[in-house]
């Protein structure tokens, strides 16, 4: 036995009952924390998932000396050299890929990724296509355009009620919102042409008081209210 | 062969073995990690299905991992029965590494059940395929992990405990606490990343 030591060199590479309790205790508490810290919501966002990825190295780094025990075997130690190279592959491969994908993510809207977005920013409609945010739309509101006067000149509306506008002018109205030459966005329309004697309807989806005007002839022009239900 | 030159060329063999051995952990590494990149990249893909925050449970991971962890305890305690030559101990040691490594294996199999009735199935949506990719390979080692325990038992009773096997149940924890590493990200990345 002697000679196997001395072959190993002074360090006791395998480990001993104590060592194992110490890398066991310090596991435990490596465990306990970021749970705590999960389950408590102390901390919250970015901050956390960064402390519990520290919570993790760590304790790979104390299951590493205390159950694994690298780095004490004889030396030249290749098992150290190996776990190290295999590291820093997996930190430039993994890292890396995440770190594009993520970028690429960001960047690509698939269509269902749209989908989500129109939801979250409550846009009922696109292009005239419905998008599903209002599961059911409810009372009906007409403005008519007529010899260039708005009536009603004020809507007073409930979220997804619907809103129609007729023109029974002779001439096509550009229906957009906000100030002239300052427009906005409502619903997701951004101008809603409605030809000579036809309609165009949209979906209250946004709440909030609107402005809305004929590009062509700025002067025609109206407000919406858009109430919660 | 004098006695002590025998010894000598017993212990250059084993950390012949043990280094291949670390060589071929090294490798399984590499494929752990590029699965965690896949999920990093994937998980947020849960388009027609529930995001993991609705489908996992933190105190039943956190079972999983205390279980896994102390297994990990035990091993280590069987390893240094091992290396004084007490086979009894031996046979303590990893038998009780065996249920609980048993136990994990259940109580996972138990919530892939679960997640796949709730039509949660690996064909949903990327993130489910990318998560049960992960967790299903960990577990498959896991089942290994548990037949090499049974097996190498089973052989110690039979045979009783010699050089040889000494060397195999030091490989044997060698695996099972590498196995304990990985777990350890799942339940740090999965698992508790749900709940960020």
């Amino acid at each position: 036995m002697n000679k196997k030591q001395s072959h190993h060199g002074p360090q006791n590479e395998h480990g001993t009952v104590q060592s194992y309790v110490i890398g066991f205790v310090l596991s435990l508490i490596c465990t306990f924390i970021p749970y705590y810290l999960v389950v408590e919501k102390i901390v919250t966002g970015n901050t956390l998932l960064a402390t519990i990825v520290v919570f993790g190295f760590v304790q790979m780094l104390i299951q590493i000396v205390f159950f694994l025990h690298l780095g004490r075997g004889p030396k030249p130690n290749w098992n150290l050299f190996f776990f190290g190279s295999t590291f820093t592959i997996v930190l430039a491969v993994v890292g890396g890929s995440i770190f594009i994908i993520h970028n690429l993510n960001y960047h690509m809207t698939p269509s269902d990724k749209i989908k989500k977005l129109l939801n979250d920013e409550n846009i009922q409609q696109i292009g005239g296509a419905d998008t599903g945010v209002c599961g059911q739309t409810y009372e009906s509101h007409i403005v008519t355009i007529k010899d260039g006067i708005v009536e009603p000149l004020q809507t007073e509306a409930k979220r997804c009620d619907t809103l129609t506008f007729v023109n029974e002018d002779e001439v096509e109205r550009e229906i957009t919102f906000g100030e002239h030459e300052d427009h906005e966005a409502y619903a997701g329309e951004i101008e809603l042409p409605v030809t000579r004697g036809r309609n165009k309807t949209i979906t209250l989806s946004e709440e909030g008081l609107y402005r809305f005007h004929d590009h062509l002839d700025p002067d025609i022009s109206g407000y919406f209210t858009v109430q919660s239900k | 062969m004098s006695h002590e030159r025998l010894e000598h060329h017993e212990a250059e063999a084993t950390d012949r073995a043990m280094f291949g051995f670390w060589l071929y952990l090294m490798t399984d590494l590499l494929m752990f990690a590029i699965l965690f990149g896949v999920y990093a990249v994937l998980h947020g893909n849960a388009i027609g299905g529930e995001e993991g925050r609705h489908l996992f449970s933190l105190p039943l991971a956190l079972t999983e991992t205390l279980l896994l962890l102390t297994s990990s305890f035990t091993c280590g305690l069987g390893m240094i029965a091992a290396r004084l030559g007490k086979k009894k101990q031996v046979l303590t040691w990893f038998g009780v590494t065996f249920v609980l490594g048993l136990a994990f294996l259940l109580l996972e199999i138990d919530e892939f059940v679960k997640l796949i009735d709730e039509g949660q199935t690996p064909q949903l949506n990327a993130f489910m395929s990318s998560f049960f990719t992960l967790l299903g390979t960990h577990g498959l080692h896991i089942t290994i992990g548990l037949l090499w325990i049974a097996a190498t038992l089973g052989y110690i009773m039979k045979r009783g405990l010699n050089h040889h096997m000494v060397r195999k149940l030091a490989m044997l924890s060698l695996f099972w606490h590498f196995l304990d590493i990985v777990w350890i990200f799942i339940f740090t990345i999965v698992y508790m990343g749900a709940f960020v």
